[in-house]
């Protein structure tokens, strides 16, 4: 929650050339946003459909095997 | 180039979406930094986090005649309110008292004592956060009506409509208590 309070030093409150230039940098915007849009792809183990899906598909294989 | 040739740019190739953030960087952070009260580092990652979101929601953005700035402010406004809202307990922030006059004015509230300035203080944080947000923008940053309703997608007069309730309201609330 913000709350207000008054200041009477009367000085502009703007941020100088030098702060500003501290933070401008597109370089690790951009970095920053390929990390968050385009992780790496997940490993099949933490995949539960498709986890289940090889597993079913093992368990196939194996009874077609065993008939054989 | 104009802001819509690059935005139609940047949603083919990110690279030019550069451009668009080296135009409006600056103005964004200025915009952040008064709104925390000068608390540099976390403007300079809420700027970063407007920009990320305005990369990523690109696509979604219609040019609707309205400036690419007033649709970046309305991410970081957003993002700002997100942050006051995750703070814990209360957050202050401080404003110059030329501009509390100025307010005061507006309101047709007369000029008053330092203590009865705390009070109306107190009577402006009991106000709605989206009544404070409105009246910032006006007194505390300095936005023209054009400004604030190309934030708020709304018409100018509307704006206008909207700060002068709430001032209303403020004066209401101001004169009961005495």
């Amino acid at each position: 929650m913000r709350k207000f309070s008054i200041h009477k030093e009367n000085k502009e409150l703007e941020p100088s050339e030098e702060q500003i230039r501290r933070h401008k940098d597109f370089s690790r915007l951009h970095h920053d946003y390929e990390r968050l849009t385009k992780r790496g792809k997940k490993p099949i183990y933490q995949d539960p459909k498709l986890y289940m899906l090889l597993v079913l598909i093992g368990i196939i294989l194996l009874i077609i095997f065993l008939e054989d | 180039m104009t802001d819509s040739e690059i935005v139609a740019l940047a949603k083919e190739r990110q690279d030019y979406f550069g451009e668009l953030y080296e135009r409006y960087f600056d103005q964004i952070f200025r915009f952040v930094f008064k709104r925390l009260g000068g608390l540099e580092n976390e403007a300079g990652d809420i700027t970063q986090h407007t920009f990320i979101k305005a990369m990523a929601n690109l696509n979604k953005y219609e040019d609707r005649g309205l400036p690419f700035s007033s649709w970046l402010y309305r991410i970081a406004q957003n993002e700002v309110n997100m942050y006051f809202r995750n703070s814990k307990g209360n957050y202050t922030v401080e404003i110059d008292e030329r501009k509390f006059k100025d307010l005061c004015e507006e309101a047709e509230i007369n000029y008053m004592s330092s203590e009865q300035q705390e009070q109306l203080v107190q009577l402006l944080n009991e106000l709605e956060q989206e009544h404070l947000d409105l009246l910032e923008l006006r007194f505390f940053q300095g936005m023209s009506f054009k400004e604030i309703a190309d934030i708020y997608s709304i018409t100018e007069p509307n704006a206008k409509m909207r700060v002068y309730r709430i001032l209303e309201k403020l004066n209401k609330k101001w004169s009961d208590e005495k």
